[in-house]
């Protein structure tokens, strides 16, 4: 924004300079520059008081002036820094150094449908800028924002390049669909994974009901208004053109401890006596070392930004490409940008964002971390062969994941183009209106091959197999607002009313195909020339066709920049709904005050900033699929005939509730702004609670309606999050080393208020693993808290066994696990709560350190207070490897009293505390240490920007967790946190430079 | 002017009025976004096409694997012929506990048998239901609904063998409140489906070829009657048996084997077959049936999950050399089609107790058998659920409960004759009269005869036998002739449904 006033400040300063008049004197020069960054400011008006005289500097910082014999001083104003009053006397050269002035820098916040003056909102916002959003190389900008802003949680579950973070604002809002939405320019979408971080301006967070509310149904998960960049006006319509590239190398952070070949066979010899009869003998793989590999990452994008004041542009190109740390897995995008601003006349303005990203993604095998985690240790990976060819040995249990890899080719490709129009007009110096038109236009194509090969008879594929899928998604939304300014005396309105409409439509079709003539990518295809067609599937995504229409409106009131009132209201009405619940309402209402401004206030010295805001309202979440609410017809075909044909069948299928609702989420927010010692310490103190009722609910009905174990989806839940965040920054300087910390700290407690079904049964909500219960979501508890035995030690010999309830098949050196019911029985009753996946504390610190050329950063993130499942471990229908804390298997009586005797499965590995963590960590988020080349260098490569830095990404992390990373994202809140295996996410170092010509 | 302006305003408020009301109608209009291919409940059936559809689908629910004892075949396993099967630690706390009869009714298999069993009920009333509202061929119309009945009383059939007296649905949208209806309630609604059906439905040959498999007039009339034996209706049940015996329609395959292989799908011996798919594409919806699946021979070659595993005592239960041994259990180093039988690593070949005596050895159910060395053709298995052999015995033993030793003899050693494939030393005819003993060798008949087809259980328990035969094994008397209510079921209803007897 810092641009954006000295440019306007700059036109305006040059208007009033050519109005002055020439006057006889002497004349007066100097040079304005920063204190901050010792660099020059243009744009800084300089004014003889008293007189309405004055110039404004040059590119340059330069000023020259003429004084009349009385003027004894000059005034140097510029937005965002202190005004100095200089007393010239008989100088003919002054030089100013401004310094910023946080109190009075007037910082716009980007709201929905519009900006406020950071002191004037009511609302929770939080706020990230582009160098912190550049700071993670990653595909997706959300994965820059970890740690970032207070109430928002991002969780790196998956290292697959090109794979989105999980996002949660303020806690788990739903049973549901928790996602937030993204307001792009205006326009409204799902996903940003096309956005390239570079392009951003800056992402605002809305969280509290008085920000979100604007947005209605979908408001309830949070909403990122994201502002792309936009060209320049004013100056000398020179470009400024930016280059950026980075390199990177990703390894694998840390293996998972397993037990080496030797190891595993003696641990096997305890209860298969024999199997291994030399344990010098047995090979030693390490499967790991097998398919993880250091890979690169690369970055670059080249952007042209300038303009005038008639029109201004932005165009960028950017490239990224990730390979995978696992073989035949890797992500390239390309993303094309261009901002458009046209001023037609003096009250109309028209403009486009248009963006264009085509991409390629290829997967590898999906479970190769698992099939890795599980393989045994004591299998060579290949077999000898005479004729030197690859033979892939079998692996029993899970296959050889070497196979696995070789054998799977799978891509993803596609393009995806968000773009909006936009026209603004100024009908009297009151009013304004805008109409916009967004779109948002997805191809994408799914694409996998299997050969024909034959490993083992578990591992093989008799006939080669193909399959495609192909998406088209469109979406249009038109955008119709109708704002009002005015200020008269000490009150300030703004108002702003609105309709809406919108449409989404996403259809898909599936091919597959099997035996194909020929095994090469060109032949890929379906048609009848070189293969049979055994199905093609196509339709449209429930969750994805619906239009909507909505009116929407806005007061925000000020008196005296001391009091503050916003109201807000939207009208929402959705196809996804039944005629009758078809329309909700979403009202918020705000106040706050300014308490800097009170007169009261001006004895505090040490007081730079003092607000307090608190706001209440309603957010719905429309994340359903429409389906829910029809009973429907299904297809079940019939198989008749000795040469057994399938005959056509069409039946009722599924029972659903036209009675559905919106679900709603009613959100308190109280928040202190404050700052201090010139706002050298600034922050933020925000308490939320939001409480989401009408959630929906899959319940089952009663087996004899037919329904079978599908469920119905009703209005049937509630749940509470509540919590603190903090932010804090300090800014100040020693000597020539200028420091900023910064910080945020979340709590949050969730818990399900209601859970009704239509039996007692339905009153926990359960997620399973293979068959078993890992969690189990009641009344009182955090969603999805984990479920399992608890377990108190080994039975150290008989007589202990027999003394205690047990499993029947338990003996001596077997896990006790605890009688919870006292029944005298170890079942399915003594299940119980072991733990929650969501963190109560989730922080973030940021230090940023430059000196002279030098830059520094530092970014951390972490959060504690949760649990993190294991699961991976638990379930063992074959003999697989083990963890490396197997081998302090019990021995006899008294040796061990946490590794039970060695099994190949069973009941020690059931679901249990033994696999729950705790699912703290702190982590080196990014490390960049950055250095200026000195503006003579730069310039004589006709340069007037040279950075050079060095990079780490995940550089450490601190956890007890044994797996890759303490994080394992969990698409549904019911399936949280819980590690089945996942491709690891890597730590990254990168060497990058940064031209501005 | 007064008047003007009045008229003005009149006709300013139309205009608004109508303005108002276009864009509230293309509000509504926009709003209303119709399900893309997708039908509903409210649109179907409607026509001819839809109602021979909706009877197809009714078919479908026995393909499923959950229709088969909720997937796995624990009426065998929990009679004295089976054991779980698998390597030791597979299902060995979901399944295992059915070989002693300490089962829960939170177990997933009964609800999962329920449910399925109810999802048919309900595909057979839409069909009953609609299809007599719909403007369509007459003979077709009786035809569907004959279907429709018929399987509607095979699916309640097992409901009250299973579970006793359970609700009456005999519409697409019944109440949330209903309780259980008594055993004679259901038992009467089998019965008169049955007799509907028989009227309704053509002899087998009347369909063409490629329609092998739909529900024939011979099915209704054998399963009516044994819905009577079942009840102890032993008059009423002998006629119907005798109809299906008497029309000629029905035979023994000459090879044993082929009563339940790819050879004899729906061939002679065939009175109720569930048809699927000998692809190699896995998956229900490709026309496939998991059951022989789940009981395919595991380890090499990879034919399966290996549950159900014969038990000793059943083997031992043939008589000297009968053949269908050899033909109802795969051993270890068998080779079948040409196939060598090497089982599974995890399983042991042989288990014994703890004072050293065989209890178990690994092998697995022939029944099952389809060429092949991979999963996929074992989905093609067409499972047999009413065949003439089980007609013949059923026959045998309604007569002899009637006093007919001579007509009962004649079917049982005509099942006798087959099995002994022309080796006179072998399965001499029985010939004893005596009514206990009769029925005595007739139990012992189907025993062997249809070993592993998911009779034994509940022959033990009709006949009363179940107490002496299962007891050392945990049945209980008074507990185990019924399944339990499934405990999800009584949630859902939230207590409206009562348990069974000492299930609580």
């Amino acid at each position: 924004m810092r641009t954006f006033y000295k440019i306007i400040s700059l036109s305006l300063a040059l208007m009033v300079a050519y109005s002055s008049t020439f006057a006889q004197g002497r004349m007066v020069s100097g040079r304005v520059i920063s204190v901050e960054d010792q660099q020059p400011l243009p744009g800084v008006n300089v004014v003889v008081p008293g007189t309405g005289r004055g110039t404004v500097t040059d590119m340059d910082g330069r000023y020259a002036i003429n004084l009349d014999e009385k003027d004894n001083s000059l005034v140097f104003s510029f937005i965002g820094y202190t005004t100095q009053t200089i007393t010239v006397g008989t100088q003919t050269t002054v030089n100013v150094n401004l310094e910023l002035d946080t109190q009075s820098l007037e910082e716009l916040v980007v709201i929905g449908y519009g900006t406020v003056k950071k002191s004037d909102l009511t609302g929770s916002v939080g706020s990230v800028k582009t160098e912190d959003l550049v700071k993670v190389v990653a595909s997706n900008p959300l994965q820059s924002l970890q740690g970032k802003i207070a109430g928002l949680q991002v969780i790196n579950g998956s290292g697959t390049p090109g794979s989105a973070p999980i996002v949660r604002v303020r806690g788990v809002g739903t049973f549901n669909n928790n996602n937030p939405i993204y307001v792009v320019d205006g326009v409204i979408l799902d996903d940003i994974s096309f956005l390239n971080s570079s392009d951003i301006q800056s992402m605002e967070l809305l969280k509290d009901a008085s920000a979100t509310a604007i947005y209605g149904n979908r408001g309830s998960n949070g909403v990122f208004i994201v502002t792309t960049k936009q060209g320049t006006t004013g100056g000398d319509g020179k470009a400024v053109i930016n280059f950026s590239g980075e390199y990177s190398v990703q390894r694998l952070l840390k293996k998972i401890d397993l037990l080496n070949g030797r190891q595993f066979g003696e641990v096997v010899n305890q209860f298969r006596p024999g199997e291994y009869n030399n344990l010098d003998a047995l090979p030693n793989t390490d499967w790991q070392d097998l398919i993880f590999s250091v890979a690169p990452m690369q970055n670059y994008q080249l952007s042209f930004m300038g303009g005038s004041e008639r029109n201004q542009y932005y165009f960028s190109v950017g490239y990224f490409k990730q390979e995978g740390i696992i073989e035949k897995s890797s992500y390239e995008r390309l993303s094309l940008r261009l901002n458009n601003a046209y001023k037609i006349n003096n009250w109309l303005k028209m403009g486009n964002n248009l963006s264009f990203a085509p991409y390629k993604q290829q997967n590898t095998a999906g479970g190769a971390p698992f099939v890795v985690y599980r393989a045994q240790p004591v299998i060579n990976p290949y077999l000898a062969s005479p004729r030197g060819d690859t033979i892939y040995s079998e692996v029993p249990g899970v296959g050889n994941v070497l196979a696995d890899i070789a054998n799977t080719n799978s891509y993803n490709r596609g393009l995806r183009s968000v773009g909006s129009f936009f026209a603004e007009a100024t009908i009297n110096q009151d009013f304004r209106f805008r109409t916009s038109l967004g779109l948002d236009l997805a191809y994408g194509e799914a694409e996998s091959f299997t050969p024909v090969f034959y490993v083992s008879p578990q591992q093989q594929n008799a006939l080669n197999d193909l399959n495609k899928g192909s998406s088209i998604f469109t979406s249009w939304l038109w955008e119709n607002t109708l704002s009002y300014t005015k200020d008269i005396g000490k009150h300030h309105v703004d108002a702003l009313a609105g309709f809406t409409s919108q449409q989404l439509r996403n259809e898909f079709t599936n091919r597959s195909a099997t035996d194909l003539a020929r095994t090469d990518p060109n032949f890929w295809y379906i048609n009848g020339n070189t293969v049979v067609p055994t199905s093609v599937n196509d339709g449209v995504d429930p969750a994805n066709y619906f239009s909507m229409l909505s009116f929407l409106g806005r007061v925000n009131y000020v008196w005296n920049d001391k009091y503050l009132f916003t109201a807000t209201f939207r009208r929402d009405g959705s196809s996804k709904f039944l005629v009758d619940n078809r329309w909700g309402n979403f009202p918020s209402i705000a106040a706050g005050w300014n308490l800097i401004n009170e007169e009261f206030m001006s004895s505090i010295p040490l007081v730079s900033n003092l607000k307090l805001r608190a706001s209440w309202g309603i957010t719905g979440n429309d994340k359903i699929s429409y389906l829910d609410g029809y009973s429907t017809i299904g297809s079940a075909n019939a198989v008749f005939g000795a040469q057994e044909s399938q005959f056509v069948g069409f039946t009722f299928s599924r029972l659903g509730n036209p009675d559905l609702r919106w679900e709603l989420a009613k959100q308190t927010d109280v928040g202190l702004e404050f700052g201090f010692l010139e706002d050298k310490l600034t922050g933020e103190l925000d308490y939320y609670n939001r409480n989401t009722e009408d959630i929906l609910v899959g319940l089952r009905v009663p087996g004899y309606v037919g329904n079978g174990d599908q469920t119905v989806v009703y209005n049937a839940g509630s749940m509470l999050n509540t919590g603190i965040e903090l932010s804090l920054a300090w800014t100040d300087e020693i000597g020539r080393f200028n420091y900023k910390v910064s910080g945020n700290l979340t709590t949050i407690r969730n818990e399900v208020t209601k859970i009704t079904g239509t039996g007692t049964s339905d009153d926990e909500l359960l997620a399973f693993y293979n068959g078993q219960t890992i969690t189990r979501s009641r009344v009182g508890d955090p969603i999805g808290s984990f479920a399992g035995y608890v377990t108190n030690g080994l039975f150290q010999n008989q007589a202990e066994l027999d003394a205690y309830p047990h499993r029947a098949d338990a003996q001596p050196g077997d896990v006790r696990y605890v009688d919870i019911n006292n029944d005298g029985l170890i079942n399915a009753n003594d299940i119980t709560n072991l733990g929650s996946p969501i963190p109560t504390l989730m922080y973030g610190f940021s230090v940023e350190g430059w000196y002279g050329p030098f830059r520094l950063s530092l970014d951390f993130a972490g959060q504690s207070g949760n649990k993190i499942y294991n699961a991976k471990e638990t379930v063992r229908p074959d003999l697989y490897n083990y963890e490396a804390h197997v081998y302090n298997y019990w021995r006899g009586e008294g040796t061990s009293t946490s590794e039970p005797r060695p099994t190949a499965g069973g009941s020690n590995f059931l679901l249990s505390d033994r696999f729950i963590f705790d699912g703290d960590f702190l982590r080196l988020r990014s490390l960049t240490l950055a250095y200026s080349l000195p503006k003579s260098v730069a310039e004589k490569a006709y340069l007037s920007k040279a950075d050079v830095f060095l990079r780490g990404n995940n550089v450490f992390t601190r956890s007890k967790f044994p797996g890759y990373s303490p994080e394992a994202a969990g698409g549904s809140p019911l399936f949280n946190n819980i590690d089945t295996s996942v491709y690891p996410v890597a730590s990254s170092y990168s060497l990058g430079i940064n031209l501005t010509f | 002017m007064h008047t003007r302006s009045t008229s003005m305003m009149k006709i300013t408020r139309m205009v608004l009025l109508i303005a108002a009301s276009l864009v509230i109608n293309a509000c509504q209009d926009f709003l209303e976004v119709p399900l893309q291919g997708t039908l509903t409940q409210s649109d179907f059936p409607t026509n001819e096409t839809d109602a021979l559809a909706a009877t197809n689908a009714i078919y479908y629910i026995l393909r499923e694997s959950q229709y088969h004892t909720g997937l796995f075949p624990i009426d065998d396993i929990l009679s004295d012929d089976a054991y779980k099967g698998s390597n030791p630690e597979d299902a060995a706390s979901t399944v295992g506990p059915y070989e002693n009869f300490v089962m829960f009714p939170t177990d997933a298999w009964f609800a999962n048998w329920w449910n399925t069993l109810y999802r048919g009920v309900l595909r057979a009333n839409v069909v009953i239901e609609y299809v007599p509202q719909i403007d369509m061929d007459e003979a077709l119309r009786k035809r569907y609904i004959g279907e429709a009945k018929f399987l509607r009383a095979l699916f309640y059939f097992d409901l009250v063998k299973a579970y006793g007296g359970v609700p009456l649905v005999t519409k697409t949208a019944p109440d949330f409140t209903q309780v259980r209806a008594t055993k004679e309630e259901i038992w009467t609604l089998i019965e008169q489906d049955l007799t509907d059906a028989i009227q309704a439905l053509p002899l087998r040959t009347a369909y063409p070829a490629k329609e092998a498999g739909r529900a024939t007039q011979g099915a209704a009339q054998a399963l009516l009657g044994k819905a009577h034996l079942y009840q102890g209706e032993f008059t009423l049940a002998a006629p119907q048996f005798d109809a299906v015996i008497n029309s000629g329609l029905y035979d023994l395959e000459p090879d044993f084997d082929d009563a339940n292989s790819v050879n004899g799908e729906f061939g002679v011996e065939s009175v109720f077959e569930i048809g699927a798919v000998d692809g190699l594409l896995e998956g229900i919806e490709n026309g496939t049936n998991y059951y022989a699946n789940v009981q395919g021979v595991r380890g090499t070659p990879n034919r399966g999950w290996g549950f159900n595993r014969p038990s000793l005592e059943l083997q031992a239960a043939f008589e000297a050399n009968d053949p269908r041994l050899e033909s109802t259990v795969i051993y270890l180093g068998e080779v079948l089609d040409g196939v060598t039988i090497a089982g599974d690593g995890p399983t042991p070949d042989e288990t014994r107790n703890e004072n050293g005596d065989l209890i178990e050895i690994e092998c697995y159910n022939q029944k099952v058998w389809t060429p092949g060395q991979v999963v996929a053709p074992t989905q093609g298995h067409n499972r047999r659920l009413i065949r003439f052999a089980d007609v013949l015995l059923m026959a045998a033993e309604a007569h002899n409960e009637n006093g007919n030793a001579g007509v009962a003899l004649t079917h049982l050693n005509r099942v006798r004759l087959r099995a002994r494939e022309g080796n006179a030393a072998i399965l001499p005819d029985v010939s004893v009269t005596d009514k206990t003993q009769l029925r005595a060798r007739i139990l012992q008949e189907r025993r062997v005869e249809l070993a592993l087809e998911g009779h034994r259980f509940w022959d033990l328990v009709r006949t009363g036998n179940a107490p002496a035969v299962l007891g050392p094994l945990g049945f209980i008397t008074g507990k185990h002739e019924l399944f339990p209510i499934p405990q999800s079921e009584i949630d859902l209803t939230q207590q409206r449904l009562d348990q069974n007897p000492n299930w609580d």
